[in-house]
């Protein structure tokens, strides 16, 4: 092999295949690159990793007339609900059915409103804190307001009244006394914001107070159900919207921010790959040339070789290797490019959600091992075909 | 190995001529191990033609060539490099040498796939032929006739049952054209083989079995 080397290597050019490796580097790392952002970031939009959340809609009937009773959900609806099969999961929201006032101390002036409450089950709401659990006889509440409040207040509210803008930490400090009655029964509590929600626009308290609640300060609780919570895969798919509006159900028009976000993803992750194979392919191509040019300038060694008894595939063995070796290369430093720039984006990612999250190439190294291998044995082919062309014609 | 036989064969380019008059074109020829040819040829007779053919490297011919009776037609590429490393050894005219390769290397780099011979036999051979002095030189600064000796030496790094040689001594003086012949000689009678010698004029001074007129 040492003669064959020594033999056949004349005519490499450096530059060719100088320009081949970076061309398929970048091609290479542009793909690795782009499917393994696509893989990271896809359960983050999706599935149980979520980090932007999945898809949530509200639905309840609507209000056709003034004065009327909110217009109920009945328990064979709900049922014939969780049927469904784009339904992944439901909630009921429970209201209270008692009196609520709610007051602040500000500036030595006690501020009170009349306030309500609602709950839905824990696995709908987004927002994840110690603090979010209720058990009978505590004497703290703890809530969660729609983010939406806060913006009302601080970009709407406070600028036309000249009042100071106020932070979520600042509101989670504040105490909210909470006057219940109801069912004969008057009680104090306090209230504590303990968390923002995108998704729930509602002034939310826990499940297990609520019920307690209910049970307690109401005379005719009923537990009737006016609005569901539904987990689908994508709210606006075509049999959604017809069961809802089969059934008379008006959903709350929320844009749906993952089903968006998955979609730009997808297309920007199309675009990537697009990008990475279209170096790919021109670098292929570069490559292909150059090993033709090759074997058309050492055309007279092999066909000697040939006929001296080398076989072709014999023959083929120093471009093989040669294409091998740069293949391998390529892939190698693909990789660590790739998880070098995974653990940047990933950490950016986890600073924005305020997440640790594990970084591992494996979907790169997987992927790229397949198109090593694919790139590779398309090499192997046209090496070999050449060669024997080569020998056929000539021999 | 044991025949070569040629039956109503003539080149392509030859077949529309109605004057050919020769022992081996257009009727029954049998080559047979063991023995030894001269193939006379003028020039324009199809000589290169002939050794190409037998050794699988054109196929632009009619009639039909066979091995012990194996019509060579369906041999592919790979049959024939077994065949070339093992049946027919050929001395070519042009001898296909590599000249980037020192004399030394050319006969080694057949020697690496039969792995025939032993290093010490062929600097015999390079010493008996008289260019010990230019094992390590490269093949392209010595003379025709220096790399006709190497070719012929590359040509004994294998088993064979024909030794072809197509024009060998074209380029040597008389004395080491008869220690060629010596050892082409010694080389087949211990191997069993046939030794096919072409010749356009000149010709190694061998005793013959058979003299073809092509």
């Amino acid at each position: 092999m040492r003669l064959i080397w020594k033999l056949l290597r004349k005519h490499i050019s450096v530059f060719e295949l100088a320009v081949f490796f970076v061309a398929n580097l970048i091609g290479m790392a542009v793909i690795l690159a782009g499917i393994q952002i696509y893989s990271d970031l896809s359960p983050m939009l999706t599935g149980e990793k979520s980090l932007i959340g999945n898809d949530y809609m509200i639905i309840s009937r609507p209000i056709e007339r003034v004065g009327g009773e909110t217009p109920k959900i009945s328990e064979e609806e709900i049922e014939a609900l969780r049927g469904e099969a784009f339904v992944e999961n439901l909630g009921i929201f429970a209201s209270s059915k008692f009196r609520v006032d709610g007051g602040i101390e500000f500036k030595g002036k006690q501020l009170s409103t009349m306030m309500f409450f609602e709950s839905v089950p824990n696995e709908f709401i987004d927002v994840d804190s110690e603090e979010w659990n209720y058990e009978e006889g505590d004497n703290i509440v703890p809530i969660i307001l729609p983010r939406n409040y806060l913006n009302l207040y601080n970009f709407g509210f406070s600028q036309t009244q000249g009042l100071p803008n106020i932070t979520e930490e600042m509101i989670k400090r504040v105490e909210i006394s909470l006057r219940i009655m109801g069912n004969g029964h008057t009680d104090y509590y306090s209230g504590y914001v303990v968390g923002f929600s995108d998704r729930l626009n509602t002034i939310l308290v826990p499940m297990s107070f609520m019920t307690w609640a209910n049970d307690y300060y109401s005379e005719d609780y009923s537990g009737d159900a006016t609005r569901l919570i539904l987990e689908v895969q994508n709210p606006s798919a075509p049999e959604v919207v017809e069961y809802m509006a089969e059934h008379n159900f008006v959903a709350e028009d929320k844009p749906s921010e993952s089903n968006k976000a998955l979609f730009l993803l997808q297309v920007c992750v199309a675009v990537i790959v697009c990008i990475g194979a279209v170096f790919s392919l021109l670098s292929i191509i570069i490559l292909t040339l150059s090993i033709y040019l090759l074997l058309q300038k050492n055309v007279t060694k092999l066909e000697n070789l040939v006929l001296i008894g080398y076989k072709p595939s014999y023959v083929a063995i120093p471009y093989i290797l040669m294409t091998m070796i740069l293949n391998v290369s390529i892939y190698l430093i693909s990789i660590v490019l790739v998880s070098y720039g995974q653990g940047m984006y990933m950490g950016y990612i986890g600073k924005l959600f305020g997440v640790t999250l594990e970084a591992s190439p494996a979907t790169a190294i997987v992927a790229g091992l397949m198109l090593t291998a694919a790139i590779t044995l398309f090499n192997f082919f046209i090496i070999y075909r050449k060669i024997a062309e080569i020998s056929r014609k000539r021999c | 190995m044991k025949e070569i036989r040629l039956q109503s064969v003539v080149p392509e380019i030859f077949a529309e001529r109605n004057d050919i008059s020769s022992d081996i074109w257009l009727t029954d020829a049998i080559l047979e191990r063991g023995k030894s040819y001269l193939i006379e040829a003028a020039s324009g007779t199809g000589k290169s033609s002939l050794c190409s053919y037998l050794y699988g490297q054109r196929g632009d011919y009619r009639g039909l060539i066979s091995f012990d009776g194996e019509d060579v037609k369906g041999y592919n590429i790979n049959h024939w490099c077994d065949i070339r490393q093992h049946n027919i050894s050929i001395l070519f005219q042009d001898l296909r040498l590599f000249g980037e390769l020192t004399a030394l290397e050319n006969v080694e780099i057949k020697n690496r796939i039969t792995k025939h011979r032993s290093a010490k036999q062929i600097e015999a051979w390079f010493e008996e032929l008289g260019i010990s002095d230019k094992l390590h030189s490269r093949i392209d600064r010595m003379s025709y006739g220096q790399q006709q000796r190497v070719a012929l030496i590359r040509a004994l790094c294998q088993s064979y049952d024909f030794l072809f040689l197509d024009e060998p001594i074209s380029h040597l003086d008389d004395r080491n054209s008869d220690i060629m012949r010596d050892i082409v000689l010694r080389e087949a009678r211990a191997q069993g083989a046939a030794v096919v010698a072409t010749s356009i004029g000149k010709h190694m001074n061998i005793d013959y079995d058979k003299t073809l007129r092509l």
